[in-house]
């Protein structure tokens, strides 16, 4: 009964707050605090896919922010390269990185632990050189599409011209795209990752295929990474390879910590963390670099003492506590 | 104790900085010059610098708002004074993106002046068009900013620069084979070395694009490829920190007489002769995109003036302050021919599209804007030589022949600028 | 052929700055089992302090003497403080904890030094001999020398010392070390003191050769985790050789015109290669180490 109550509880406050970020939020901000949420939104998609594949797996994955320039390149490149609708452009853009993170895990399968964040992490190097080398497509000719020149126009979706409006759809797509992560967690792929998070051995007695099921949260982790992507090419309308460092991949994976990995709220949380506490502090004229010494902190303390991060916290806090795990 | 001591050092140097002032560095000259503070309803006007890791371009707005500070103690704009906001881009397009929005949008911004930065401009040229506001830039680096309707710069920005250090490097020094070294941003290092490979070519000689990424730490491999690529002359198409991290190497590896090493503008800074120390004596030439810091001409020393009066103490007063007094002065110039309550974004915008043959002994050519759909006022330069712990002239103003300036030529002669 | 000699010279001393940091971390993780992620954030701490002390207008020595004491002193507090209230845990969680740390670190010492543009110098810069071509500055010999001279010390004080000894059966088991009556809070505070102590030096060699930039040098960790991994994070010796094979990959691959541009990625893909091929026989994961 009381789990009950709960579910139904935290789907209304998930709803309205859905409602309040795609109606009310680009009602009332300011022209940058646009961008700002515009951002944040999408980064707080990327965190929900590292945040999955740790929670439910134990795995590292420090190649996020990597993951989400793959999926802006592929957007830029079939931007100039087709008419595709931008919702079309989306999904492909969403299916290619989902296809790159798939490959990334393959080296899960033998190995777990430190060394598959190590794997990750050198990819996160590797790609930071593929961008600095290739860069993102402007609108130049052949495969790279780059050109010594000003960059072409990148189209945003019919509906969503204005950056209000581009808010409301990133809101929408995010939205999404939890629903989509919280179906799988609910589903026969939760309960396969659950098992193998406990023991991979019981897992495996009990019929799981270990294999598939850890392919499978890199890859849905891939494909949030790609969605990520693809709408922060259409925010921006350009994108340059010094967004996406192996340093931000780090960071980004240590705010959905923070923010509380096993849960869509610590994704927000980790967002919020990564966008728009900087962009405060920059609007007060504080040094940004004191964010990474909170965050820092925030870190160490979601590791040694609230594993469930801030969102985990602000929800043992209320009355209805989660009874069961 | 501490508190003690700071604020014995802080009485110490206004003492200081009022004897300065008072009895060597000439009276500043601003807007109206009347003296009086100006206290109307203030005119919000935007910046945007780039100042973080690999370069800092925030000279143009810093000079810029020493401008205007002391326009605003001198009568402002006819007794408005102007509210100028600064925003840092910190080389992050994203960042950039939203401190142009809000100080378009948000705050509302007749125009931005003095702005410096690669990033920024690309990111934001759409948005100037589309918000119909105009920027009066100091420090651009890129093609976007050159290319665009709604972006004048005053300084030229690596492509006159790099092409005009070339020619003279070509005439002088005897350049066969350069090797252009720039970040490999496409409408940055890529876009300049491009059109140098296409001088060059137009010239008979030979050229090679070394484009670094910007976080790059082994400078010293760059610098090996240069020396594989068998060039006789090195250009160092890069900001100031860089630049200097190459001749670093090249004095590591005694490579100072191995090639001619010029430089674009950046080079030009004050702190640099002593870094550069005896080693590259008579070695490094630069061109420089405005006149020399110590030369004699009135927009000069009231530059001098200006700084010293109203600069704050970690200003940079490099090419780019110059640059950015000079936007500065320009707006300010525009603005005080405009009925005072009369100035909105729209009027602005026009009445800067419609600066023409303005001239100051900073530039070697005239300033006009005019409305057209790019803009590169800015391209004659001169050329320094870094000799005797000083940079030393050795070229006065010279133009430059690229076919990128064909459109820029067919404006002036639309304005009667010339022949 | 002359420039092969070049590129090998340039690549080994960028390799040695590889090695050494591969080394702190190597050294660290067996003594304690972390992998420290804030060897970057500590070195950029040590020399960008170094630089402090010498604008100071302190002398060379006591800046050098600085930059190590504050290697020491930032990875000591990490080591006493909280390393262990995370001794029991897995060695991923160690490891993103270690980011936390770092992330401290770069944050504080972004604040205290803006971005101006410094330089760190040495006195044996100015003095070099020439090598196959290239000169070889001091400041390179002595990064390269040091690096060598770690590996052979820290091996023979690991096989011949009895703290070498605990260090080694805690490396192999912890359970088992701390049952045996192994000093375990010593022997670790051994090991986050002399990692420390390499952190500082390598920092003061990045900050003088590489670029003094607090985000530089703390994301130089990367490459330096690339030469660990070469060693498995255990071999010392193999890390040494990871290191400068990383280097000189790096450098030849200058003159291959279509790699050029790419090879800055040489560190990860030799580390993913070694990565891969040390778990080509592991068919399932049971364990729970690592």
């Amino acid at each position: 009964m009381a789990l009950r109550i709960s579910f139904h509880r935290r789907f209304v406050t998930a709803t309205v707050f859905f409602l309040f970020c795609v109606f009310v939020l680009p009602a009332i901000a300011g022209a940058i605090w646009l961008k700002v949420f515009t951002s944040a939104v999408i980064f707080a998609l990327a965190a929900r896919g590292a945040s999955l594949v740790y929670a439910q797996l134990g795995l590292v994955n420090l190649a996020q922010i990597a993951l989400v320039g793959v999926g802006g390149w592929v957007m830029l490149r079939l931007n100039y390269a087709t008419t595709l609708p931008f919702e079309l452009s989306l999904l492909a853009s969403a299916a290619i990185t989902a296809i790159v993170g798939m490959l990334l895990s393959l080296p899960a399968m033998r190995m777990r632990g430190l060394y598959l964040a190590l794997v990750t992490l050198m990819a996160a190097g590797a790609f930071q050189i593929l961008f600095t080398a290739f860069q993102f497509p402007n609108g130049g000719s052949g495969f790279l599409g780059v050109a010594m020149q000003s960059p072409g126009e990148m189209r945003r979706p019919f509906l969503a011209r204005s950056d209000a409006a581009y808010l409301s759809y990133c809101v929408a797509v995010t939205a999404l795209c939890m629903v989509l992560v919280f179906l799988h967690e609910r589903g026969k792929a939760g309960r396969g990752w659950a098992l193998i998070r406990q023991s991979e051995a019981n897992a495996m007695a009990a019929g799981v295929d270990v294999t598939l099921f850890k392919v499978w949260a890199f890859t849905l982790s891939g494909f949030l990474a790609g969605t990520a992507g693809a709408l922060l090419a259409g925010a921006l309308r350009l994108l340059d390879s010094k967004s996406f460092p192996a340093g931000e991949s780090i960071l980004l994976f240590a705010l959905a910590i923070v923010g509380g990995a096993g849960h869509w709220a610590g994704a927000v949380i980790a967002g919020i963390l990564y966008r728009v506490v900087p962009a405060v502090l920059n609007d007060f004229g504080l040094d940004a670099d004191l964010a990474l010494i909170l965050f820092g902190a925030a870190l160490l303390h979601a590791i040694i003492t609230a594993p469930q991060g801030i969102a985990g916290q602000i929800l043992s806090a209320s009355a209805f506590r989660r009874s069961a795990t | 104790m501490k508190l003690y001591q700071m604020s014995a050092i802080a009485a110490s140097g206004w003492l200081y900085l009022g004897l300065t002032a008072g009895a060597m560095a000439a009276e500043p000259v601003c807007g109206l010059n009347n003296a009086e503070k100006a206290s109307g309803e203030p005119i919000l006007v935007g910046g945007i610098n780039g100042n973080a890791p690999p370069g800092d371009f925030s000279g143009g707005t810093d000079a810029a708002a020493a401008y205007f500070a002391c326009v605003n103690d001198n009568g402002g704009i006819n007794g408005r004074p102007i509210e100028y906001l600064v925003e840092n881009d910190q080389w992050n397009p994203e960042l950039a993106s939203q401190v142009a929005t809000k100080l378009v949008k948000d705050h509302g911004v007749v125009a931005l002046v003095g702005n410096g930065s690669v990033v920024s401009m690309a990111v934001n040229a759409r948005l100037y068009v589309e918000e119909n506001v105009m920027v009066m830039a100091s420090a651009c680096a890129i093609s976007d900013c050159y290319e665009n309707s709604n972006i004048v710069s005053t300084n030229q920005g690596p492509l006159p620069s790099g092409i005009g250090a070339m020619k003279y490097a070509i005439e002088e020094l005897g350049t066969e084979h350069v090797a252009c070294i720039g970040f490999n941003i496409p409408n940055n290092g890529g876009w300049a070395c491009d059109w140098v490979a296409k001088y060059m070519e137009s010239k008979g000689k030979k050229s090679s694009a070394l484009l670094m990424d910007p976080a790059s730490v082994d400078l010293n491999s760059v610098y090996l490829q240069a020396l594989a690529e068998g060039v006789d002359s090195i250009l160092l198409m890069l900001p100031a920190g860089p630049a200097l991290g190459i001749l670093q190497v090249a004095e590591e590896q005694d490579g100072r007489d191995t090639f001619k090493w010029i430089s674009p503008t950046p080079l030009y800074d004050p702190s640099i002769p002593g870094t550069l120390g005896d080693y590259w004596d008579g070695h490094v030439f630069v061109n420089i995109e405005l006149a020399p810091f110590d030369s004699s001409g009135n927009d000069n020393g009231n530059w001098v003036a200006v700084m010293d009066l109203y600069g704050q103490k970690g200003d940079r007063r490099d090419t780019f302050s110059q640059s950015g007094f000079l936007s500065a002065k320009f707006f300010v110039e525009t603005l005080l021919t405009m009925d005072p309550d009369k100035i909105k974004r729209d009027s602005v915008t026009a009445a800067i599209k419609g600066i023409s043959g303005l001239k100051s002994d900073l530039l070697c050519g005239p300033y006009y804007v005019g409305d057209f759909d790019r803009h590169m006022p800015n391209h004659a330069g001169r050329m320094v030589v870094y000799k005797g712990g000083r940079f030393e002239v050795v070229r006065a103003c010279y133009d430059i022949e690229s076919s990128y300036l064909d459109a820029i030529r067919q404006q002036e002669r639309a304005l009667n600028l010339i022949d | 052929m002359k420039i092969y000699g070049l590129f090998l010279i340039s690549g080994l001393a960028v390799g040695s700055l590889y090695a050494l940091g591969g080394i702190g971390l190597v050294v660290l993780r067996r003594a304690t089992g972390f992998l420290n992620f804030a060897y970057g954030a500590i070195a950029a701490a040590s020399a960008m302090f170094c630089w402090q002390v010498m604008a100071w207008g302190l002398p060379g020595p006591a800046a050098w003497i600085a930059a190590i004491l504050t290697g020491v002193a930032l990875s000591l507090l990490f080591g006493w403080f909280i390393a262990p209230g995370l001794a029991w845990r897995e060695p991923v969680v160690k490891a993103v904890a270690t980011l936390g740390f770092a992330l401290i670190i770069l944050g504080a010492v972004s604040f205290l030094w803006d971005d101006a543009a410094r330089k760190l110098v040495l006195p044996t810069d100015k003095i070099g001999i020439r090598l196959l071509g290239v000169r070889v500055t001091m400041t390179r010999m002595i990064a390269f020398a040091a690096s060598l001279a770690v590996v052979v010390g820290m091996v023979v004080y690991l096989e011949k010392t009895r703290v070498g000894l605990h260090m080694r059966a805690l490396a192999d088991n912890r359970d088992i070390a701390a049952m045996i009556g192994i000093p375990i809070v010593r022997i670790e505070t051994i090991g986050w003191a002399i990692s420390g102590g390499l952190a500082g030096f390598t920092g003061l060699m990045f900050g003088d050769l590489v670029r003094l930039d607090p985000t530089v040098i703390t994301f130089m960790v990367i490459p330096a985790i690339a030469a660990a991994i070469c060693g498995r994070l255990q071999s010392l010796p193999a890390t040494l050789v990871g290191g400068l094979l990383i280097g000189v990959s790096e450098a030849m691959l200058t003159l291959v015109k279509p790699l050029a541009p790419l090879r800055a990625m040489a560190p990860f893909v030799i580390a993913a290669l070694v990565i891969l091929w040390m778990q080509r026989r592991q068919q399932l994961t049971f364990v729970t180490e690592d």
